[in-house]
Order: structure tokens, then sequence, then C-alpha cells
């Protein structure tokens, strides 16, 4: 834990070098409100500034390093830590070859996107090397030789082979071998692929009978059957590919070099067999605490996300407050470009799906105008406008449902207009809003849930994490919803007293 | 009634869209004049009055208001409404503040002497319309004829020498509607310039010195009361009046 934290404000450090910015200075101010435990979960979040430039040397160096969020035993979660095999080998060419990694846990997909936009220097993430990759990756040397395995549920004794599979609906893992093996054979079987995006939806998709069987690779496959997943392989592995790491196409040359090396040296004394025997030939016992072990273990990683979920929640919200005022004022403004402007801005947020704009601001900014750009700072854009949009709509509401026979007596007076609005719309406005402002609030705090699909570490990610290591997914959904509910129902019940109180 | 005009209409025009609602309308009163304005619904005489305060935007033709031409884009809007109180027909009191705060609102805003003034200001006005007791009170918990008188004394806050009443007993209980004409009556008697909306004929006989009658967004007839009520000349003005009297 101490280790995690120190190492969170040391990334905070280098940022305020490279470029402070005013959500560094409230992350710190927050890393100083949570105490501790936030700091971990920060270290996820402003993990930044990967190095592009050509170094001959990159002793001392840190490199950011994208990878999958679960993809055991190359890569998961154990008690919180980022575990696997391909955790300890980039851990261990950076400890032989003198730099320093901080790896990024984003998720396949967006591992490659991330590195594409250049906001990591490299991807390990059980990614077998192909030649379609190689057009924009360089990859290193192979340094696993995966293949493709089916499995079927475990009371399953229909399927034995690949021509059960008329008529039925398979699974494979988005972009991956499995996906690709999988469609390389369905004319000839006659089934239909279906893809998704990581191993425990996969093999959930399977359990609860979706789709008959799921396309793996191997050692995962023979991982998560050790772990009691409900699963059984019933054909043999398939010859596939080898994995690789990769950096982005001509870029971090040292980098692969310096993996190179240090995996031949690894290869060479027996550490790296070493290293692939820990999870593929003893696979750790298959946690078998009851919900509440599941409790006690799982809290600590759900503490840390819903510390992020909160800050990015209350940044977020008291942007979108400013931004929902100053143009609410504008919609309702008697100048046309104002009102024009306004109504633009609530047009777009409002009409493009929360998901398609974070992604956007990750992944799509970051290549219009190559200036990487921390997963809070997007999260936090994303969330902010997109609330902003329907707080500039509840003030447009709440200045209009005001009788208009309010400003005329205000105006005849011989009160100006913002004197009007001050003293006699507004007070009354606010009024109105104020129940649609703590309905706004709690829709900001469920749509965070939703960056965890650009590797924000937040409550439902953490979650992710969780049952994608342990396969206890309808458990631990539970009590990432059961603390959701507590958050949301405490935040409600406070707004309202609060409500109560000044809005008589 | 030639003398220096304080209200100076000339050839007002007023459209809603392609709906014009007053078409041409020349009116000059003088200082101390009481003229009330009766006429059918839709008549424009609603229109009329609030655009005599630019409430109302106006689209064409001149309104001159103590020399000040309201059309003039120069001309301060704020510094003019100030000497031309205005009530209206649902009151408008501001009901998240208390009686005595709405009376002062103006005064301590437009920072016409101190707080102290503008509250023993205030004082004394909710005194003049007989509801000293209430200054604590919401606006919810006054009947609709103290509302009235509420927003009567608001609008005398500022000091204006004119006063516009847009239907201010259309709202009332006939019970209630006494009490309100009593306030305006006062009012006349004490030499403001009023432009007078109103349903109440009686009323209009009484404190008016003109009466003017609108249809169809003209003037059709204006004299004394005793001109207009005891010998109209136009056959819309009879019409009228046989309806109402």
């Amino acid at each position: 834990m101490s280790a995690a934290s120190e190492n969170g404000f040391t990334v905070l450090r280098n940022k305020f070098r490279s470029r402070p910015g005013i959500l560094t200075i409230a992350l710190t101010a927050a890393l100083a409100l949570l105490g501790g435990s936030a700091g971990a979960g920060a270290a996820a979040a402003s993990e930044t500034s990967a190095s592009v430039a050509p170094h001959t040397d990159i002793t001392g160096e840190t490199f950011v390093i994208a990878t999958d969020t679960t993809f055991a035993p190359f890569e998961y979660r154990k008690d919180g830590e980022l575990t696997g095999i391909d955790m300890d080998l980039i851990r261990a060419v950076a400890e032989r070859e003198g730099f320093t990694v901080e790896i990024k846990s984003l998720g396949f997909d967006a591992a490659l996107q991330a590195l594409q936009s250049n906001q990591v220097a490299g991807v390990i993430a059980g990614m077998s090397i192909t030649d379609e990759r190689k057009q924009i990756f360089d990859f290193s040397d192979p340094y696993f030789d995966s293949g493709v395995q089916m499995a079927v549920a475990e009371g399953n004794n229909a399927v034995t082979g690949y021509t059960d599979l008329r008529g039925e609906t398979v699974v494979a893992k988005r972009g991956s071998e499995g996906e690709t093996f999988a469609n390389s054979i369905k004319d000839e079987y006659g089934f239909t692929v279906k893809a998704l995006a990581d191993s425990a939806t996969m093999y959930d998709d399977v359990k609860a009978g979706n789709s008959v069987a799921v396309f793996d690779d191997y050692p995962v496959l023979a991982y998560g059957i050790n772990q009691n997943n409900g699963l059984k392989s019933v054909t043999d592995k398939e010859q596939g590919s080898s994995y690789g790491f990769a950096v982005n196409k001509g870029q971090n040359a040292e980098l692969l070099a310096a993996f190179n090396t240090g995996l031949a040296e690894l290869k060479a004394d027996g550490e790296y067999q070493a290293i692939l025997d820990t999870y593929l030939l003893d696979p750790a016992a298959a946690s078998d605490t009851g919900f509440f072990g599941l409790l006690a273990n799982s809290m600590p990683a759900l503490m840390k996300g819903l510390g992020l979920t909160l800050l990015a929640t209350g940044l977020s919200i008291l942007i979108a407050l400013v931004l929902g005022i100053v143009l609410g004022f504008f919609k309702v403004s008697p100048f046309i470009v104002l009102r024009a402007i306004a109504t633009t801005y609530v047009s777009i947020f409002r009409g493009t799906p929360l998901l398609v704009q974070a992604f956007f601001f990750y992944f799509g900014l970051p290549q219009l105008t190559g200036q990487s750009i921390d997963v809070l700072t997007a999260g936090v854009l994303t969330l902010s406008l997109n609330a902003g949009a329907y707080m500039t709509e509840i003030v447009r509401g709440g200045i209009q449902s005001v009788d208009s026979g309010q400003t005329e007596a205000g105006r005849s007076l011989g009160l100006g207009y913002v004197t009007t609005m001050r003293r006699v719309v507004l007070p009354q406005a606010v009024k109105i809003m104020t129940p649609s402002f703590i309905n706004q609030f709690v829709m900001t705090l469920k749509d965070t849930s939703l960056l965890a699909v650009i590797g924000f570490a937040e409550l439902t990610y953490q979650g992710q994490q969780i049952y994608a290591a342990n396969f206890r997914t309808g458990e631990t959904l539970l009590i990432v919803a059961a603390l959701y509910f507590v958050v949301i129902t405490l935040l409600t019940t406070l707004s309202n007293k609060l409500d109560k109180r000044f809005n008589k | 009634m030639s003398n220096a005009s304080k209200i100076s209409v000339r050839a007002l025009r007023k459209s809603f869209g392609s709906n014009e609602v007053l078409k041409g309308i020349d009116v000059e009163i003088a200082e101390g004049e009481v003229v009330c304005v009766i006429g059918p619904s839709g008549s424009g005489k609603s229109t009329f009055l609030r655009c005599l305060n630019k409430l109302d935007e106006i689209t064409a033709g001149t309104v001159i208001v103590d020399g000040f031409d309201l059309t003039d884009k120069n001309v301060n809007l704020n510094t003019v409404r100030q000497h031309i109180g205005m009530v209206f027909q649902h009151f408008n009191l501001f009901p998240h503040m208390t009686v005595l705060q709405n009376i002062m609102l103006a005064p301590v805003e437009l920072k016409k002497g101190t707080r102290q003034e503008a509250r023993a200001t205030a004082e004394k006005l909710l005194d003049r319309v007989g509801l000293a007791d209430k200054a604590q009170a919401r606006p919810a918990q006054l009947s609709g004829g103290q509302k009235q008188r509420v927003a009567i004394a608001r609008s005398l806050a500022v000091n204006p020498d004119i006063m516009l009443f847009d239907e201010a007993t259309s709202a009332l209980d006939p019970e209630m509607v006494g009490e309100v004409l009593q306030v305006i009556r006062d009012l006349a008697k004490e030499g403001m310039t009023m432009v007078v909306v109103t349903h109440e004929m009686g009323f209009a006989r009484e404190v008016a010195d003109r009466v003017i009658f609108m249809a169809e967004g003209v003037i059709v007839e204006e004299g004394t009361p005793e001109e207009l009520f005891g010998n109209p000349q136009q056959v819309r003005t009879q019409d009228f009046l046989s309806k109402v009297l």
C-alpha cells in the first residue's frame, strides 16, 4: 500500500514538472483529502508522459506500458496488484536492463489504441504477432508460443468437436487470435461467431447458455478451468502464433532492443521458464472463500475505485455546474449569437452517446492534436461537458418556468435585466432547479462507471478486475452495485435535506 | 387639455408577428390627468398600456414620456420606468419575499437613499394602503385585494409621477374590488397622472377626466365621462356600452 502511494506521488511530481494544470492541482488536493487510500488509484489515473523521443541509452528512464485488464495468466489482479506472466516478464526485463515501467491496465482494444496515439510507449498483452499488426507496430522476439483452444460448459456433453457446432453460436475475444481462428472455420462447420471484450464475460456467456462454446488462447483457458470457471476443454489446442511485446512503428527502438536483450538473458539463465511454470504448471489454488471472504478481499480495491468515482463525479459536477449556469443564461439571452452557441453545445453533447464522447476525448483527441491526455482529465472532460449540456437545459428550464409577470414587475420598477434576474427570477428558479440538479448529480455519479472502458480505475473497473481474475461475476457485481446504491442513497438524502433547509 | 403633455403617443403601431394589434394610436395625456381606457377584450387596451413603458416593443410610431422618446435607443429605459409605476391584473408580487421586502426591493437596488429610508417609506406606503400590519407577511398569505394594494404600494415606492393600471381589479373577487378602487381613487385625488385600463364602468365614470374607447386596435371615440357614457357618437361605442351598462 505505502509503495503504491509513493508511486502515486512520484507520478504527480513528474506531472508538475511537465504540464501543471488545474486537474493536477485538484488531484493533489483530493489526494490530501482522501489520504493514502486514493494514492494508488490515482497512480493508475495519472500515468502519462510516455517517452517517444529516441534515446541511445534508456537506463533510468520510465516507460508507460499498456496491458489488458485481465488476460489471466498473462495479466490479472491478485489482491489488487497486477500480476501474471506478462507482468513478471516485463518487470524482470526492466530490472535487468535498468529502466522502470509503469503499467496501465486498459483492456486489449484500448491498449492498442493508446499505443497508436502514443499515450503509452509499449503494449504487452498476450498479443499475437500477425502480419496485419506488423503494419502498425514493431514487435519484439516472440516470448510465448500460444494457440487457440475451444471450451464448453462443464455439463455440456453434446459438443465434443467442431462438427457439433452446426447452427450454434460461439464466442471469441474481439480482435484476438481466437476470433480469427473461429472465423476461419465457421463456414466449414456452420456456426456463428460472436465477439466479446474479455475472457470472464465470454466464460459467463457460455455458462449462461448464450453461446455454446468459447474459442480462447489455450493458456488463458487452462488457467480459467483450473480456477473452476465452470468450463471444460474438449478439443486439442490449435497450433497458433506467438506473443510479442509491441511498440509503435518506428518508435522506441531502444526499448524494443532492450526487451529482446533482457528476454534472451532470462531464457538463458532459466528465469523465463520459472515464470511460466509459476502460472501454467502450478496455478494458484482457486479462491473458495465464501461471500464474506470475497467481500473482505475485494474491499480495499473497491474503496480505491470508489474514491476515484467520487473524485471524478465531484470535479465533473463542479465544472458542469459552471458550464450549465453560463450556457443556461446564454440560452435565455436576448442575443441570438449566445443562444446559438448554447444550442449547438447542448445539441452536440446531448445528441451523442457518452461512451463515444469518452473514446473521442481519450483516444481521438490525442490523435488529432498530438497532445496526450491522462485518463482522469479525459474522463472529467467527458463527464463535465456531457453533464454541462443537461445542466444548461435545467438552468434554462428553471429560468423559463418563472412566470414572465415576475420579470415584467421587476423591469417596470426600473430594475435592470441583471438585477431582475438576480433578485427576482433566480431565487425562484433555483428552487425549481434543485431537484433536477440532484438528479443530474446522481446520473453523473453513475455515468462514471462508463469510464471503465478507457481504463479509468473507478469502482466498476475495480469490480471487473476482481471478477475477471476469480470468475465470481455475480457476487462481485452485487457488491459493486450495493456500494453505488449506498453512496447514491446517502448523497440523495443529504441533498434533499439541504434542499428542504435552504429552499423553504 | 392641450397644455404640456406628460405622455405623447403618435401613430403607434404594434404587431405580434403578422397580427397587428395596434393600428395607429394618437393620444396626448396631460400632467395630472386621469385617463380610463375601455373596450372589448382583444381591442388592444393592455398592449397600448404596455407600450407606454415599453414592456412590449414598439413596432412603429413614437411614445414620448416626460420628454423621453421610448423608441430612441439612447434613452435609458430603466430611468424612464422609475417615473412610471405599473400595476398588473395578476399582481405579480415576488413570492419569495415578505410584503415589506417586495416594496423595499426597487428603492434599495436603485439606491434611492439608505435602507432605513426605504424601510420607512415602505411602512408609510403600507399604512397608506391600509396594510401596516402585513409588513412581515408573505404574498401567499394575503387575499387578492390585499395583494393588489401591496402591488400598488410597491410601484409607488420609487416615487413615480405616472401610474399605469392594467385591469387591476379583473382578477379580484367582487367584494375586494372596492378596497383597490379606493386606493386608486385616492391617488387620482392627489393629482397623479394615471392611465387606467378597466372594465369598471362606474369607476371610470367617477374618476376619469377622459375616457377612451378602443376597439380592434384603434381609438374609436374619446371624451369626458359625461360625453362618452351619456352621449356616445359612434355605433361601436353604443353597442359596447349597451352590453356592459
